[in-house]
């Protein structure tokens, strides 16, 4: 237990000691970045991917929602981020629960088909209201969040000083999802998954906490979304499509869905490579495919997931044969 | 005095065919109900419409004397009344006792304890799972696993527990044990049994009732149903002449 913790804080001080030992390059740091903004999203998605075993692939359609709502109470009404970015965080996680809430009732495949209806027509949206939106052509110049500080005076969150608030949002993300799966709740969205129909003869609602754990899901999609916009500074209907949905699924699956650390792991490896292979752009995909290929092949489980179930079955193995000697 | 469970005109229909049809059964508390029948006479249907797994077509559902008509699964589990599954079914990727603690968690403040595992223990004694209790319920045999379904059940201590086919599956020594397990269960709650097996009604229940094509053919004693001329040609009399 002393070392778990140990490994824990040792994360925590990395996470946020890394935005500082990479700002002497901008671009090594905004990767670090968008890294961490893909943590949030996947450990958020993670809540319903993973633990409730609903495939959201309206997510990033979500996010957009969240990131809209965001940039409009900003730029047009000149609220503060740190107010409009809870805002939009509701938003995205109303606009899902309302839009979702007759495919809630459906399971797997028809949930995951639903999904991508919302997104299509979520992405549509966001093309088809061009005075809050931009249209096709986006929304550039978003400022950076702005701290204010006591006299009249504000300095905009911006450099290095903005990746660590993108390491704290991460944190934070990390820990409610955590302590979601710890809680009730938790136990009950993992019994949803396993079999939502013995546990609503047991007398569990499952209607209602498949809600709620989408409820909590989409805050996360919409706070992505809010900083996505105020840190990259650009949103355009392409930043929220069905793709990018897949790739925060994707992530989360690398990384092992329904653990803690997996959507970590994968946002860590996978996040990056786009940027990194850049100059290299016709073979990025190939790699990007390949890790996929591999993974599912060889680590179905995603990389975390597999170790943490090859580390419990050695033990349970180790445990039952102890269990004979004695 | 009060029926633990009362339902009066049941009627379901899927697609033309009666799967219930004016169906009417009644339980006294205390009292163990056999339901028997051939295949498709509607025996799952009737706990499914009972239990709030299917709406029906007509009819009304009392659990000790208020109407559970139309409610959801998990109220109707809620209120004390709850089912078991033909195929067993158990969280098979999670141990025993998160098992227990899934079945425990919805009821635990309702029935006024502090802890969803209150009374636990003495059920995974009783069961005989106490040596279990960290195990996969994924890598238990059969018997155990219908063994923890029953203790998922008990822990919600409900009023009457609906239990389609407990013994499916089992060798002949499991079910002799099954039934002692049942018959000791008796005083706690109401138990509806549905079965093949006449061993296991003969001895089990109080009172059986005879499904066929969705319509009640007889009700009485179990001994009595042995006799029944009108139950041995539509339903024994159909056994006997495969069996042979």
């Amino acid at each position: 237990m002393a070392y778990r913790r140990a490994a824990l804080v040792g994360l925590v001080i990395l996470a946020l000691a890394l935005p500082f030992l990479f700002s002497a390059s901008r671009f090594y740091a905004f990767i670090l970045g968008v890294t961490y903004l893909y943590i949030l999203w996947s450990s958020g998605m993670n809540l319903l991917s993973g633990f409730t075993g609903l495939m959201p692939l309206m997510y990033a359609g979500l996010a957009g929602v969240g990131a809209y709502t965001t940039v409009n109470l900003v730029m047009k009404f000149g609220v503060s981020f740190w107010l409009a970015m809870p805002a939009g965080a509701l938003a995205a996680a109303l606009v899902g629960v309302v839009l979702g809430l007759p495919s809630l009732r459906l399971r797997g495949f028809y949930f995951t088909l639903s999904g991508l209806v919302i997104q299509t027509a979520l992405t549509m949206l966001f093309v088809y209201i061009p005075q809050f939106t931009g249209g096709d052509t986006g929304i550039s110049q978003i400022p950076p969040p702005l701290i204010s500080l006591p006299g009249d005076r504000s300095f905009p969150l911006a450099g290095v000083w903005l990746e660590e608030a993108l390491a704290v949002a991460a944190l934070l993300t990390v820990y409610v999802v955590h302590r979601v799966t710890q809680s009730t709740l938790g136990k009950y969205l993992v019994a949803i998954r396993e079999d939502d129909l013995l546990t609503e003869a047991l007398g569990i609602g499952v209607t209602r906490y498949r809600v709620l754990a989408f409820f909590i899901s989409s805050l996360f999609a919409g706070v992505g979304g809010a900083f996505y916009a105020h840190y990259v500074g650009f949103v355009s209907p392409r930043s929220f499509d069905v793709l990018t949905s897949l790739n925060i699924w994707l992530i989360v699956g690398f990384g092992g869905q329904g653990t803690i650390l997996g959507p970590i792991v994968g946002a860590v490896i996978l996040a990056p490579i786009p940027y990194l292979m850049q100059e290299f752009y016709l073979y990025k995909d190939i790699v990007y495919g390949s890790l996929i290929v591999f993974t599912t092949i060889f680590l179905p489980r995603g990389v975390y997931g597999s170790l943490l179930f090859h580390r419990r079955t050695r033990t349970s193995a180790r445990g039952k044969s102890e269990a004979a000697r004695s | 005095m009060t029926k633990v469970l009362d339902a009066r005109g049941l009627n379901k229909s899927f697609g033309g065919v009666w799967a219930l049809k004016d169906l009417s059964v009644d339980q006294a508390p205390g009292e163990t109900l056999g339901m028997i029948g051939p295949n498709g006479s509607g025996k799952t249907t009737f706990i499914n419409a009972v239990t709030g797994h299917l709406a029906l077509d007509g009819g009304e559902v009392f659990l000790d004397g208020k109407t559970i008509t139309g409610r959801k699964p998990h109220v109707i589990a809620q209120a004390g009344l709850i089912r078991t599954y033909q195929a067993v079914r158990v969280y098979a990727q999670l141990p025993v006792s998160e098992n227990l603690r899934v079945a425990g968690l919805p009821h635990f403040r309702r029935l006024g304890f502090s802890d969803p595992l209150d009374g636990a223990e003495d059920l995974l004694v009783k069961l005989s799972l106490k040596e279990k209790t960290e195990a996969v319920a994924g890598s238990l045999t059969l018997f155990e696993q219908r063994r923890l379904e029953l203790a998922m059940r008990l822990i919600s201590r409900p009023k009457l527990i609906m239990l389609d086919e407990p013994v499916g599956g089992l060798n002949p020594g499991e079910i002799r044990e099954m039934i002692q397990l049942l018959k000791g269960l008796r005083a706690e709650c109401g138990l509806f049994v549905i079965e093949h097996t006449m061993k296991v009604i003969m001895e089990l229940a109080d009172r059986v009732v005879v499904l066929v094509s969705g319509e009640m053919i007889a009700n009485g004693a179990p001994a009595a149903i042995l006799q029944d001329a009108n139950v041995i040609r539509q339903y024994l009399g159909a056994v006997r002449a495969t069996s042979r």
